[in-house]
């Protein structure tokens, strides 16, 4: 397990979303192992000494969001709840703990909380997630919780400004330095996809990766597919897009075989997307700034419907991109996007992430999900902006 | 009480007597109900024999039946086996579980020997006995028909009179009580069915938590590929997986002799729904429906079915695969060792049986006829009185379903640490070493499978007592049904607290199994799988398995248990330490 910790410990600082001295992995088999930044180590195995699954991760975000969300909640609030869609759909809510609430060993606490739900955050500490069976599942939970209080400080600050002392500071920073541009440049594609399964296949590994390194997907989900003849390629359920390698089903556009089974969940939509468009590839991602805006409504505070993410009939606009609702998997999403996408060869879905296509290849569909994230990301800190970011300013 | 009714029906059938009593209430929270509950109400009896009069036959349901939580009207018979000899327990879903528990009972538990025939009615008024030598003999058909009037029916066929040793208690539903014989121990109990009809509900103790909780556990269903997806079982059945399965290499065929099965695309799901006209069919309440019926409303076989009747004899006959599963539901015979047992006398003396040999020797098998008195003793004790012991395919002599081990080394492990046999279903690897839920593992390492095995044996333990079905969590998680149950009960549980009660549940039944004298030597795989290969294809080898990486990888899973080197508790009073 020592190989998957470090292959773990190595995602989190690729993706930038962890310290780098701030990492630490506890796993267990028949004994119980743990590395990384020493206290964090120490509490990590504590922790997971006390719970019936396999591994653990406490990290330091990169981001001090998560804090100040602590910071930002009321008193009396135990827990913060994700809007996001895929967040909410698998965490439903994430607790923390407060600093003066630590006092002597928190390794009981936590796993207490750990007993109930896959991630916490821990004041002033950081992002402690659970993986129930692997060391790679501790991980997702944690970019997960990273990703969810990303999100969420983002459309808070939106909403109500900077409230803290130091945390405009902070913002600043993470808009300055944190913040990477995004672009495609430098990226290589296959420029009109041949009908070959081998170029097929290489090509979805490479954009696959592509879309993890430029920091399009929260942990390394999302989906990606290409069509050839009768045949859709699509990456599997629970696949890393950086890791794509065997991980790629080939489905039969008459459902004469269930090999699919594994397939992404959102295959349905993939299916009805190439039915309504004719496109050629089909990218999804969950680019942050996409999710952040596509939850901001002029219309909430008079609109009757309340669980927007799935129930909103209405198809909004983002830079000339359309925004619907849908639940994941079976739920509404593969029956919305399909009839939207065709024209502007991009979607947004409420809370959720961007669905882009390629007429010819991924090289068009990668720019498009760009295009999107970064019309968003502009959109949002000119929203910021025209509110100063602040409604009692620090 | 919110969730359970606290009644247990206690019927003697030696002295003719059903009496409901108490249940004490810190036992329904410390083992939940279903398995939990069986294995606690066994705590007394286990080393009774399977065929003796005072041995207990257990029906439990669990504290979600009735309350419209997804999968959970289920129940879980509980008993020793007469074919594996260990403590015994197998969940089974249809009407019966929920007309039980609408009758205002968490269990009924069966003891004594009647001197005639009887079947037992419940009613919410009156509980009885009846005589039922008229229906002695009958098929399951038959008799559901004659009592269905009742309610809901559970009955044995003629294989579960007879003591075949893999007969099945079947709901009339065409659910069934499977693998490990409890039909025959109903048999010998000289019980013919059981009919309940109540019309009780279930008090939640919070409705607007429940509400919220089983909204989560749809929105996880539905963004599930294999349950809601587009290929996945609710569309198919669980014979969706036989595409899949054959693209792995693991299908099992010709006695486990290969892995491959060329003509398996006959009896795949597409295959199934074209030729059979499958449509939706399931358990009450389930929203996964997986259960396929035919157009006339056959039910239609499983995966495990369709594989062992199919490949595993060398058989690509669709409709003949489908016959035999009727003629096992009808004559109340386990289709997995059955089938099973057939392939491994097909080895032993050469020829495989053809489709039309097979429909005759079930027959034989229900009514110990021929041929069929050998075969109803299961694949294993047939196997060693031809003097060829090697061709069991069997661990503890449960017959292994239809996931070769050498395609998936967690499913190695887990049929051998199983406590009632060679089952996929105590622990379930195929979920994350095939269906990549919650993550994918990889199939072919022994690395970190003790540890995961041991959890998800805890996990499943849990899930057997809630009682849900474990198809569930090809999406939701216990954090979710810890909601359920929290909400219908009004008694705090969570995934941790859940799992806690699934380790004592499992650690119970080790005992119990230990005490009877079961060890290390119990725990093994049949040696082909050490020293023959599988098929290899599309890029995919099956080699042998390591058996020093496997002895090693079981030792590990000793260590997280707490056992001794030979499986064993030692000195330890297990019993001693738990409620």
């Amino acid at each position: 397990m020592r190989d998957q910790i470090s292959k773990y410990t190595g995602k989190l600082l690729a993706d930038r979303s962890a310290c780098v001295d701030g990492i630490a992995f506890a796993a267990q088999d028949d004994v119980l192992i743990a590395a990384g930044a020493p206290e964090l180590a120490a509490l990590a195995g504590a922790t997971l000494s006390r719970l019936n699954s396999l591994a653990l991760v406490a990290a330091r975000p990169s981001l001090p969001f998560a804090d100040f969300l602590i910071a930002r909640a009321g008193q009396g609030e135990e827990c913060i709840v994700p809007q996001d869609t895929e967040t909410r759909t698998f965490l439903h809510d994430i607790p923390f703990l407060r600093r003066k609430d630590l006092a002597g060993d928190a390794a009981p606490i936590l796993a207490r909380l750990l007993g109930n739900r896959k991630g916490v955050i821990v004041e002033g500490v950081g992002i402690v997630a659970v993986g129930a069976i692997t060391v790679e599942q501790s991980f997702i939970n944690y970019s997960s919780v990273f990703h969810s209080t990303f999100v969420k400080y983002l459309q808070d600050v939106l909403v109500d400004g900077f409230l803290l002392p130091g945390e405009r500071e902070a913002f600043d920073s993470f808009r300055q330095e944190w913040l990477r541009p995004l672009s495609a440049s430098g990226l290589d594609f296959v420029g009109a996809l041949s009908l070959e399964k081998e170029e097929i296949l290489a090509e979805i590994e490479r954009v696959g990766r592509y879309t993890v390194e430029r920091g399009l997907v929260d942990s390394f989900f999302g989906n990606i597919s290409a069509v050839a003849g009768e045949r859709i390629y699509i990456s599997q359920t629970a696949a890393s897009l950086d890791e794509l390698k065997g991980c790629i089903d080939p489905v039969p556009a008459d459902n004469s075989s269930t090999t699919g089974i594994t397939a992404s969940s959102e295959l349905l939509a993939h299916r009805k997307i190439y039915e309504q468009t004719g496109a050629r590839v089909i990218l999804h991602g969950h680019p942050k700034f996409s999710v952040v805006m596509s939850m901001l409504c002029d219309k909430k505070a008079e609109c009757a419907i309340k669980d927007c993410w799935k129930d909103c009939p209405h198809v909004r606009e983002l830079g000339g991109t359309p925004v619907v609702a849908g639940e994941i998997g079976a739920g509404g999403l593969a029956k919305r996007v399909p009839p939207v996408i065709g024209a502007s060869g991009s979607a947004i879905v409420y809370g959720h992430g961007v669905f882009t296509l390629g007429r010819e290849g991924f090289g068009e569909a990668f720019a498009a999900m760009v295009d999107v994230e970064n019309f968003c990301r502009e959109e949002y800190f000119r929203r910021l902006g025209s509110t100063n970011g602040s409604k009692s300013d620090c | 009480m919110y969730g359970w009714t606290g009644k247990l029906l206690h019927v003697d059938l030696t002295r003719g007597i059903c009496e409901r009593r108490e249940i004490p209430t810190e036992i329904l929270h410390a083992y939940l109900g279903g398995r939990g509950l069986g294995v606690r109400l066994m705590r007394d009896y286990f080393r009774l024999g399977p065929f003796e009069p005072d041995l207990p036959l257990i029906f439990a349901v669990g504290p979600l039946c009735g309350s419209n939580s997804p999968t959970a009207a289920r129940l879980s018979c509980v008993s020793r086996s007469p074919l594996t000899g260990t403590i015994y327990d197998c969940s089974a879903g249809g009407r019966f579980a929920w007309r039980l528990k609408a009758a205002g009972l968490d269990a009924v538990f069966i003891t004594g020997k009647s001197p005639q025939p009887v079947f037992l009615s419940i009613d919410p008024a009156r509980d009885e006995l009846h005589p039922a030598q008229l229906l002695w003999g009958k098929g399951v058909k038959e008799t559901v028909a004659a009592l269905s009037e009742r309610g809901s029916v559970t009955t044995i066929g003629p294989a579960g009179e007879n003591g075949v040793l893999f007969a099945n208690i079947m709901m009339g539903e065409g659910n069934s009580i499977g693998r490990g014989g409890l039909g025959a121990v109903m048999g010998a109990k000289g019980l013919k069915a059981i009919t309940a009809q109540g019309d009780g509900t279930t008090a939640i103790a919070d409705k607007e938590r429940f509400d919220r909780a089983r909204g989560d556990v749809m929105r996880l269903f539905r963004a599930s590929p294999v349950i809601f997806g587009e290929l996945g079982i609710a569309e198919y059945g669980t014979p969706a997986l036989v595409d899949l399965m054959a693209q792995r290499r693991m299908a099992p065929t010709e006695n486990f002799r290969s892995t491959f099965f060329a003509d398996s695309g006959n009896y795949s799901g597409p295959a199934i729904r074209k030729e059979c006209g499958a449509k939706k069919e399931g358990c009450y309440g389930c929203p996964i429906q997986c259960k396929k019926a035919s157009a006339a409303g056959e039910p239609l076989p499983e995966y495990e079915t369709v594989n062992h009747f199919g490949g595993l004899n060398g058989i690509s006959d669709l409709h003949a695969i489908v016959k035999a599963n009727s003629l096992c539901n009808e004559l109340g015979l386990d289709t997995i060792s059955a089938a099973a047992t057939l392939s491994a006398f097909g080895e032993a003396r050469g020829r495989f049986p053809d489709a039309a040999e097979v429909a005759s020797l079930l027959a034989d098998i229900a009514y110990r006829h021929g041929q069929g008195e050998l075969l109803s003793l299961g694949s294993r004790r047939m196997a060693e009185l031809l003097g060829k012991p090697e061709l069991s395919m069997s661990v503890k002599s449960l017959e292994l379903p239809a996931y070769d081990p050498r395609g998936a080394y967690g499913m190695a492990l887990a049929y051998v640490t199983s406590n009632r046999g060679g089952c996929h279903l105590r622990a379930y690897p195929i979920s994350h070493e095939i269906l990549r839920k919650p993550v994918p593992t990889d199939r072919f390492s022994f690395s970190g499978k003790a540890r995961i095995i041991k959890i998800a044996e805890d996990v499943n333990a849990a899930v057997d007592s809630l009682v849900a079905c474990k198809f569930a969590f090809f999406g939701a998680t216990l954090e979710e049904y810890g909601e359920l149950i929290s909400a219908v009960t009004g008694v705090e549980y969570g995934p941790e607290s859940l799992k806690a009660i699934g380790e004592r549940i499992y650690l119970t039944e080790r005992f119990y199994n230990c005490a009877n004298g079961f060890s290390h030597t119990h725990d093994m795989l049949p040696r082909r799988f050490f020293e023959e290969a599988g098929s290899a294809g599309e890029g995919i080898d099956v080699p042998p398995i390591d058996r020093a990486r496997f002895e090693e990888e079981l030792q590990k899973y000793y260590r997280i248990r707490g056992l001794d080197e030979d499986g064993r508790f030692g000195d330890r009073d297990l019993l001693a330490e738990l409620p």
